[in-house]
């Protein structure tokens, strides 16, 4: 390792290996992973680790198992990605796992401590049950030692003095430091209802998912009632679209926590509403704040047009869904709320999709060059305006839920018409090329390619009409 | 014209019909046949899933559904082919999807695909004189080390099959006359020991793959779809077993190049056999197993739609081909799997779904 363990020297050899482990093949970066693994407590390693988040997260490799990684195992789910626009609902924000390593390690149970890191070392990564046995001693003892330090009188003094060091005054961080020894306490529970709710996200709740919510949902009951609303922050954080859980939610028999289910329905549909309101938050804030009417480009910048139809999608199912069940708690706030969720969802779909749709679409049907000779194809310029086209059809099955009827019937109709007059100027110079075959085939690629485009926008029946004048210009089915 | 859903079980590989790697997702991977005084018709399985085939009249087909501009290009192509047999079929294929109409990457997956026809085809002409020198006694290093694509290597080449020609009493025009038609012949399945194995030989080999991401996954996931997967499974199975035994004569047959030339008017008709049997034995599986390898990709929920709908387009063999009775089979799975298939578009409103589209154009851009 070069200089010294501040990192403030060494510097020079780690970030140019950063670099590196974006470009070599899988196999090599996970063996690079695995032999910086050995070393991870060295503070360049640390900031490696950090900036090769984003490939870690890719590919995924077994990661060497880590005590510490065990104490996350219950509230994984419900951590704060490390960037893209998905919040998990009831989120713990990464900066808390530190400190709640640290209250465990400096107030729980030491000789405990010891024998299960000895544990982990000699476990195979991949080895879930190992783990998982090793999280049934370490999660109890570690809500207990949280919960100890957190919790208002009494406590010894370690804990006292430990939690001074990690709150200093975050209020923030003290309410996370308490959900996480909630999740903690009911983490085998957790672990077990991780593999029925599998494979994340969880496209569909299916009954066998259903029932086993509701028996976890029990067995949690019988521990505490207060901790089956923990239990559910991570069921809705597996999912796809976290508000479906709520459309089950006053189906299910909670056993011995039936008296709270109507406070733990508000108190995780209100949970929801923030979720939506914190990912339409961070729309805005990747769009930049500029949403439709700032002119075309402002948002594609930022989020692709398929992405950005497919994210639309995804948060209007949760906002109908959550809409639907919080009529049962007729509460206008919520609703209000909703509204201005599904405001900054249409601005983001009309900035990125809409309003970006000429310079995206259009402009890849190349204009007639000066010199008679047909324009090369562009297939990557092609493959983008496709992805664009499918993006505005799309749009139809979201304009009814976000007022955009008027906008895009205004964007078709543009798309269908400068696409037929860029395609019509290109067969109006056909004739040019016909004669050189290596010209011919360019021009006849340019064609089909705007046809293609026409027929996403517009449909089969008026692309229709182009084919056949393209093929009637190239005369290549012309009755013998 | 519409003559109406048919209980069918065809007999012969002709009578079945060629796969087409149509876009529109009604059309997709159904068959083409000749019917009737040579009339081309489309055979379109279980119409809004129902039981049957329906046989439409191919001039008919535009009409009856909204087709993309892919297809109707195809359509155009097709019906000017003399025969419809799977090489055909692939021909015209290849020919639309080149043109760009499924989109850039099936368009570039086309040329690949016409390219790697064409080096195949001069990798197995090479491979065919090596072999036919062999033979007779002739190989020569210099050759070999001078290469077929140098003057001087083709010098030499000329040289010694002119010799092996009177080895092999006959004509050098006519030696190498068969040795064209041998090659045409052979370069789709490939030669046994043939650097890269064919086209059909890897389809067969991709084949294997699909019958053990079926197993597996009837095995591992828990679905209603997983009959449908093990069904899918043992035909893949069966089409292995006799794919294996019509590889292992046609090789056979190949390696015997001396006695093929000598007793050319039997031997050669044999080999042709045999290689159409190969083709058509794997027709229809590419995009079968194409679009088993994109579905990796999706959740179990989607690859559960995808074994369904690949149910519905499984080349199940006719009856003269096979011992078993898969259409029969089938049905008792069709049964059980109605509950979780995926819609096809609305074919009556001809709206299109374009996501089925594009999933269908995935695969041709994998598979084309």
């Amino acid at each position: 390792m070069t200089g010294p363990a501040d990192g403030q020297g060494g510097g020079d050899r780690l970030p140019g290996l950063e670099s590196r482990l974006f470009d070599i093949p899988e196999d090599k970066f996970i063996e690079v992973v695995r032999l910086l693994e050995r070393v991870r407590d060295h503070p360049d390693v640390r900031q490696t680790f950090a900036a090769i988040r984003p490939r870690l997260v890719q590919v995924r490799p077994s990661r060497r198992p880590t005590l510490k990684r065990v104490l996350c195992m219950p509230f994984e789910d419900v951590l704060e990605s490390f960037n893209g626009l998905d919040v998990p609902v009831g989120r713990i924000e990464r900066r808390v796992i530190d400190p709640v390593w640290r209250l465990v390690t400096e107030c729980g149970d030491r000789a405990l401590i010891d024998q299960l890191d000895r544990q982990v070392q000699e476990t195979a990564p991949g080895n879930l049950n190992a783990l998982r046995n090793i999280g049934r001693r370490l999660w109890p003892m570690a809500a207990q030692a949280v919960r100890g330090a957190v919790g208002a009188a009494g406590e010894p003094d370690t804990g006292r003095q430990a939690l001074w060091r990690v709150l200093q005054g975050d209020e923030e961080m003290r309410r996370q430091l308490l959900d996480v020894a909630a999740f903690l306490e009911i983490g085998l529970t957790i672990e077990s209802l991780k593999d029925t709710l599998a494979p994340k996200p969880l496209a569909v709740l299916d009954d066998p998912h259903v029932d086993a919510i509701e028996q976890a949902a029990q067995a949690v009951a019988r521990q505490s009632a207060g901790l089956v609303y923990y239990l559910l922050l991570v069921a809705a954080s597996r999912m796809a679209n976290p508000a479906d859980l709520l459309t089950v939610l006053n189906d299910l028999d909670f056993g011995k926590a039936r008296r709270e289910q109507p406070a733990i329905f508000a108190q995780l549909s209100g949970l929801v509403v923030t979720n939506l309101e914190e990912r339409s938050a961070r729309l805005e804030s990747k769009d930049g704040g500029k949403g439709a009417g700032t002119g075309p480009g402002a948002a594609a910048v930022a989020i692709a047009p398929e992405e950005a139809v497919a994210i639309a999608e995804r948060l209007v199912a949760s906002i109908d869904t959550t809409s639907a069940v919080m009529d049962v708690l007729a509460d206008p706030v919520y609703r209000e709320r909703l509204d201005a969720v599904k405001a900054t969802v249409r601005s983001m779909v009309a900035g990125a999709v809409l309003d970006t749709a000429p310079a995206g679409i259009l402009t890849a049907v190349p204009a007639p060059a000066a010199n008679g000779r047909p324009a090369p194809v562009d297939e990557d310029a092609q493959a983008a305006a496709e992805d664009h086209a499918r993006a505005l059809r799309r749009c139809e099955g979201l304009a009814g839920a976000l007022g955009l009827h008027e906008p895009l019937k205004d964007a078709m109709a543009s798309m269908e018409k400068g696409l037929t007059a860029r395609a019509q100027a290109l067969l109006a110079d056909y004739p040019k090329a016909a004669g050189d075959p290596d010209d011919a085939e360019t021009a006849e690629m340019n064609l089909f390619y705007a046809l293609r485009l026409l027929e996403l926008v517009a449909g089969p029946a008026k692309a229709d009409r182009l084919r056949t004048a393209i093929m009637a210009a190239t005369g290549e089915f012309a009755e013998e | 014209m519409l003559k109406g859903a048919i209980e069918y079980a065809p007999s012969t590989f002709e009578e079945r019909g060629a796969a087409v790697a149509f876009t529109t997702p009604l059309l997709s991977q159904t068959r083409v046949r000749r019917g009737e005084r040579s009339k081309l018709e489309v055979l379109i399985p279980s119409l809004s899933q129902g039981m049957g085939i329906y046989v439409v009249a191919w001039k008919s087909v535009p009409e009856m559904v909204s087709m993309t501009m892919h297809d109707r290009y195809l359509h155009d192509l097709i019906v000017r082919e003399e025969s419809c047999s799977p090489y055909e079929i692939r021909r015209a294929t290849l020919k639309a999807a080149r043109r760009g109409l499924a989109g850039p990457k099936a368009a570039q997956a086309a040329r690949r695909a016409l390219d790697e026809d064409e080096e195949q085809g001069t990798l197995t002409h090479y491979l065919l004189i090596l072999s036919i020198l062999k033979a007779v006694g002739l190989e020569s290093p210099e050759m070999l080390k001078a290469g077929i694509d140098t003057d001087e290597g083709q010098r030499l080449t000329r040289q010694l099959m002119t010799r092996a020609a009177e080895s092999l009493r006959m004509d050098a025009t006519l030696l190498y006359a068969r040795l064209a038609d041998i090659a045409a012949v052979t370069a789709p399945v490939g030669l046994a020991h043939s650097p890269r194995p064919g086209r059909l030989t890897r389809g067969l080999n991709d084949l294997k793959g699909f019958r053990d991401g079926m197993m597996d996954w009837a095995r591992d996931v828990p679905s209603d779809a997983a009959p449908v997967a093990e069904f899918c499974a043992e035909v893949a199975q069966h089409t292995i077993d006799i794919g294996e035994k019509v590889l292992g004569d046609f090789h056979r047959r190949i390696e015997a190049i001396g006695p093929l030339m000598r007793d050319w008017d039997d031997a050669f008709i044999r080999v042709r056999t045999q290689a159409a049997r190969m083709a058509w034995l794997l027709d229809g599986w590419s995009h079968i197993t194409g679009a088993w390898e994109v579905a990796q990709a999706e959740d179990h929920h989607q690859q559960a739609a995808t074994v369904n709908d690949l149910f519905r387009i499984l080349p199940l063999l006719p009856r003269r081909e096979s011992s078993r009775d898969f259409v029969e089979d089938s049905k008792q799975v069709k049964m059980a799997h109605r509950r979780s298939v995926r819609m096809l578009e609305d074919w009556r409103t001809g709206q299109m779904d374009i996501d089925a589209i594009r999933r269908i154009e995935a695969v041709k851009a994998r598979a084309p």
